[in-house]
């Protein structure tokens, strides 16, 4: 036994007995509590929502995927508001409507249902959602990926939307669309569109699969041909040009589900990660003009180790390791474990899941919606995985794997091992669920991030992070000017104590889901950093030093940084 | 200290074996065979193995390589097959240089896996089927990029043309030659398992061989070593036999000898100077009585008194006559005292038992036992008390001696042999003879001899 261990065994034996725990808060402080709770404040801030997945019993295949959810600020007033994005009756089983909803912050931790209000009231089979300033007017504007027509809706600015689908050259499209994302690939200042979709299927090509010969069960993707991913270039006309082939993402094999943006080769531009379902994940690697070469197999993301292609749902890319160079996350099906990937700097990755310790415990759930954050304002990304099955009936099948499944939340050690404090952090929280979609926001702008997660066939969750340890942050609103209003893509690296964090203002990432797009950083008990620097989507950076910790900083491109009163 | 008595009486004295009878030099060949056949055999072994190995990594393990990169390549083919089949479709709002991306993928991977499956293909496959495929493929790239060159100059249909016509074909064609070589690869899998289970047959033929022989080595060793072992305990027994035999009738003529000494010194020179003692007393008679020759006849006839009483003694010391004449019992009687006055040492002597008459020479084997075994405490035991018990028995007459003094020591010669006497006298009565260590300290010597062999008419 070695003077640690011994006297962690010293502190644990303290713990149990009348000794003042203070006493040994130093010998193990690996060992400490989570330090947060999330909290279930769904009912009391007023979301309610249930989402329909337009289940008869014809176990169509796209009832088994959605839906997402997003925090955004759709009003400008500086609280992340929230969208669900929902299902709907098939037709000829038509029972109820089911739209999307919009609820706007009320600024006291509850919200208003104003889906009806801002004109968002329209029924779609929505999957996924991806959150954008397209034009650049300061206001987000919508893209609800459908199973069918996706929809655009234009931001008026004045808390309404419209639909502007067809005139922005998005309409006639027919498809399974799943993730999609804002980013700007040509760095012309707007945002361009990728969509990933899923496979070629409609409700009249719907294939007959069956577990026992008899009864109809949901079909596995091998079933159906792939579709490509889209990409739309941004004219900047309020129109888009669809670029899919000419800029080489063009791949019929495709199965997409999920689409993280990152900077793979650290050159300043935006590359695009695609987890696919039972194909070869895709690593489309930009080539500064306008085409995009897929790196995937050569970078050692493509596949498994053991050289198979998963199943990928989710995915998001981040510098959990501080490093410099973001790693990625990308959720499988059960059985499969989470691939956890680090970056070893030469444009290669290596799946450290297994010793991180998000291997084993992820080998029996199938992970949907997925995301780094700091969770406990640690300064470390931990990890978060919405978790649940597709097949209702999977315990017959499967004794140990169940259809609802708790979600897992991995903190992040800081020694490359991540730690499962799912049970930890709040009983409501670990509770099961068929988990689909992701996000985080500050919605009660305390400085932690809360939570949101959509279920399939089931109603969203909001979970309010409380901090406990007293952990302090630091947050950026960037604000582009010549880049993309919404500064999608740009780096924020801060520096404190010989330790550099880096985040990347995203959109997309996780599962059908966006988060908001302020960046946060856990900063523990420090109350300044010494610097930070902001990399802007067109390469220029900036720098600013002394940052007080315990608020957020309004951070305009060529024009300084505001600090806020507080959050 | 104490000794265990075995070590301390040591049965007998052993005369060497002939060194041309040890079983040794039929040992160390058994053991030189044996070591030889262990060394061939694990040579033949090592032999086996290493072409064991040879045949696992050189044709199995590059044949499974090999097949997993066909499997690859078999994939690829699958791919091209499923995008032609997409381009074919005409579903997607895309012209044909859409899919030129996926096919620049799939090319870059198939021609990794052709390399790699060049680097493991096996031997026996023939340099004309290496040339079909590689130059199967070449062509079927030469007409895709040639099918991708009339998507460009955006002559759709001939290219789709040139898809139907001319790719699908020779991807069916190269997906054939692919899957005949996988056929192959699996034939000579099977083949070569098969010459791996033929040496794995012939490996089990000769252990069984080997552990047969050397069974049989052992076999062989064990009998040879039974009966070298026989053949030395019979040696060693008749050694015993002889050497017992000659103490004894040394023992034997040593008794006769000293008895016949006895009984001239007794018989003979006690007349003698019986005689000169009487004559010098009449000489001395005729003397006058103040005659100077008186008292010197006196002085003599008083030296010769002296000398029949020295003769005599040593008459009794060689062989008591006693023994003889009044027996065992009366014998030890008078000894018992006789030790006592010459020693100084005090000496309890208990008879018990109805007291029976003891055969003449059986007596004078008890007697020199007893004799012996004083001799020994008096000299050796540093003891200044002693026991002799004497037990008329019914079945057996039994005589002990003890003292608490030192013990016996290993060690000094002479009485080594006064006690291998002993015990050859012991056996020469066809009796027992223990020496014992009593709970307080020093020796019991206990003889028994079973009461037949005491009776008079016995020899």
């Amino acid at each position: 036994m070695n003077r640690r261990s011994f006297l962690r065994g010293l502190a644990g034996a303290a713990s149990a007995s009348v000794l003042p725990l203070e006493l040994f808060a130093g010998a193990a402080p690996e060992i400490s509590s989570p330090g947060f709770k999330l909290v279930d404040v769904t009912r009391s801030a007023g979301i309610q929502f249930q989402h329909n997945s337009g289940a008869y019993g014809g176990k169509l295949l796209p009832e088994t995927l959605g839906s997402g959810c997003a925090f955004l600020d759709y009003d400008r007033d500086g609280w992340q508001d929230i969208l669900l994005v929902n299902g709907m009756d098939w037709p000829g089983h038509k029972r109820q409507t089911s739209t999307l909803q919009l609820y706007r912050n009320n600024r006291d931790g509850t919200f208003t249902d104003v889906t009806r209000k801002a004109g968002l009231d329209v029924e779609m089979y929505g999957m996924g959602v991806a959150v954008g300033d397209y034009n650049n007017d300061g206001f987000p504007d919508i893209l609800i990926t459908c199973v069918g027509q996706n929809r655009l809706f234009k931001n008026t600015g004045k808390g309404t939307f419209t639909d502007v689908t067809n005139s922005s050259g998005l309409g006639k499209r027919q498809a399974m669309s799943t993730s999609a994302l804002w980013f700007d690939f040509d760095r012309d200042g707007r945002l361009d569109l990728f969509v990933c979709n899923y496979v070629k299927w409609s409700p009249e090509h719907d294939v007959f699969c069956s577990l026992d010969g008899k009864h109809k069960s949901y079909c596995t993707p091998e079933a159906y041909r792939g579709e490509t991913c889209w990409l739309f270039h941004n004219r900047g006309d309020g129109t888009f040009e669809d670029v899919t082939a000419t800029s080489g993402i063009f791949d019929s094999s495709s199965k997409s589900l999920g689409v993280a943006i990152l900077d793979y080769d650290q050159d300043g531009w935006p590359d695009l990660l695609v987890a696919n379902d039972t194909q070869p994940n895709k690593l489309y690697r930009n080539a500064h003009n306008g085409t995009f070469k897929d790196v995937a197999v050569e970078a050692g993301i493509a596949f498994s180790v053991d050289g198979k292609a998963r199943a990928g749902m989710g995915v998001d890319a981040a510098d959990f390791d501080n490093s410099g160079t973001a790693g990625v996350a990308i959720t499988n099906f059960d059985n499969e474990m989470i691939g956890l990937y680090r970056a070893l700097g030469n444009g290669t990755y290596e799946d450290i899941a297994t010793q991180a310790g998000v291997g084993l415990p992820s080998k029996s759930t199938l992970g949907f919606g997925c995301m780094f954050l700091d969770a406990n304002l640690d300064g470390m990304l931990d990890l978060l995985a919405a978790n649940g099955h597709i097949d209702d009936t999977v315990r017959n099948i499967r004794g140990n794997i169940g259809y609802a499944q708790p979600p897992q939340l991995f903190l992040n050690t800081g020694k490359r091992t991540f730690r499962d404090v799912t049970s930890e952090v709040g009983d409501a929280f670990g509770q099961p669920k068929v988990g689909r979609g992701l996000a985080y926001g500050d919605f009660d702008r305390d400085g932690d991030l809360d939570i949101l997660m959509t279920t399939n066939n089931g109603p969203a969750y909001l979970y309010r992070n409380d901090q406990l340890a007293g952990n302090r942050s630091i947050r950026f609103h960037l604000v582009g000017k010549q880049s993309n209003r919404d500064a999608i893509d740009a780096t924020v690296r801060i520096y404190y104590e010989g330790t550099t964090q880096s985040r990347t203002v995203k959109s997309g990432s996780s599962y059908l889901s966006q988060s908001e797009l302020p960046v946060t950083f856990g900063l523990g008990k420090r109350d300044e950093i010494e610097r930070v620097v902001i990399q802007w989507p067109n390469g220029r950076t900036e720098e600013y030093k002394k940052l007080a910790a315990g608020r957020v900083y309004d951070c305009v491109e060529s024009a300084g940084i505001t600090p806020g009163a507080g959050f | 200290m104490e000794l265990a008595p075995p070590a301390l009486y040591p049965r007998s004295v052993l005369r060497p074996l002939a060194s041309g009878r040890s079983p040794t030099p039929g040992l160390f060949l058994g053991l030189i065979i044996t070591l030889a056949a262990v060394v061939a055999y694990s040579w033949y072994i090592t032999v086996q193995i290493s072409g064991l190995r040879e045949l696992q990594n050189g044709l199995a393990g590059r044949n499974r390589k090999d097949s997993l990169q066909l499997l690859r390549i078999q994939n690829d083919l699958n791919s091209l097959a499923l995008a032609m089949r997409d381009m074919l479709d005409n579903d997607e709002p895309y012209p044909l240089t859409a899919w030129s991306a996926q096919f620049e993928r799939i090319r870059a991977d198939l021609d990794d896996a052709l390399k790699l499956e060049e680097q493991v293909a096996v031997a026996e496959r023939t340099p004309e089927q290496r040339e079909f495929l590689s130059n199967s493929i070449a062509q079927f790239w030469d007409a895709v990029d040639r099918t991708f060159a009339l998507a460009r100059d955006r002559e759709q249909n001939d290219a789709r043309t040139q898809i139907r016509v001319s790719l699908q074909a020779r991807q069916a064609a190269l997906s054939t030659a692919v899957a005949r070589l996988l056929v192959q690869n699996n034939e000579s899998e099977e083949q070569v398992a098969l010459r791996i289970g033929r040496i794995y047959d012939r490996v089990q033929k000769q252990v069984y061989i080997f552990f047969t022989a050397i069974l049989i080595a052992i076999l062989l060793t064990s009998l040879y070593l039974i009966q070298s072992n026989r053949r030395l305990f019979a040696q060693l027994a008749a050694l015993s036999e002889q050497r017992s035999e000659l103490a004894q009738k040394l023992i034997s003529t040593q008794e006769s000898t000293l008895l016949h000494i006895s009984r001239e010194l007794h018989d003979e020179f006690g007349q003698i100077l019986t005689a000169i003692g009487s004559m010098l007393s009449r000489a001395r008679n005729h003397v006058p009585e103040d005659s100077p020759l008186r008292a010197e006849l006196r002085e003599v006839s008083e030296i010769a008194q002296s000398t029949l009483d020295k003769v005599r003694s040593l008459s009794q010391a060689l062989h008591p006559v006693m023994l003889d004449e009044a027996g065992l019992e009366s014998t030890i009687d008078w000894y018992i005292p006789t030790v006592e006055r010459q020693t100084g040492i005090e000496i309890s002597y208990v008879k018990s038992g109805t007291p029976f008459p003891v055969n003449g020479s059986v007596g004078v084997h008890i007697y020199r036992i007893l004799q012996e075994a004083l001799n020994n405490l008096a000299r050796h035991s540093g003891s200044r008390q002693a026991w002799v018990r004497l037990r008329f028995m019914p079945e057996s007459l039994e005589l002990e001696v003890e003292d608490h003094g030192t013990g016996f020591v290993e060690g000094t010669a002479r009485s080594g042999i006064g006690l291998v006497a002993m015990r050859e006298r012991a056996e020469l009565l066809g009796g027992i003879i223990e020496f014992l260590k009593p709970a307080e300290g020093g020796t019991l010597v206990r003889l028994r001899v079973p009461i037949e062999k005491t009776e008079p008419h016995v020899q």
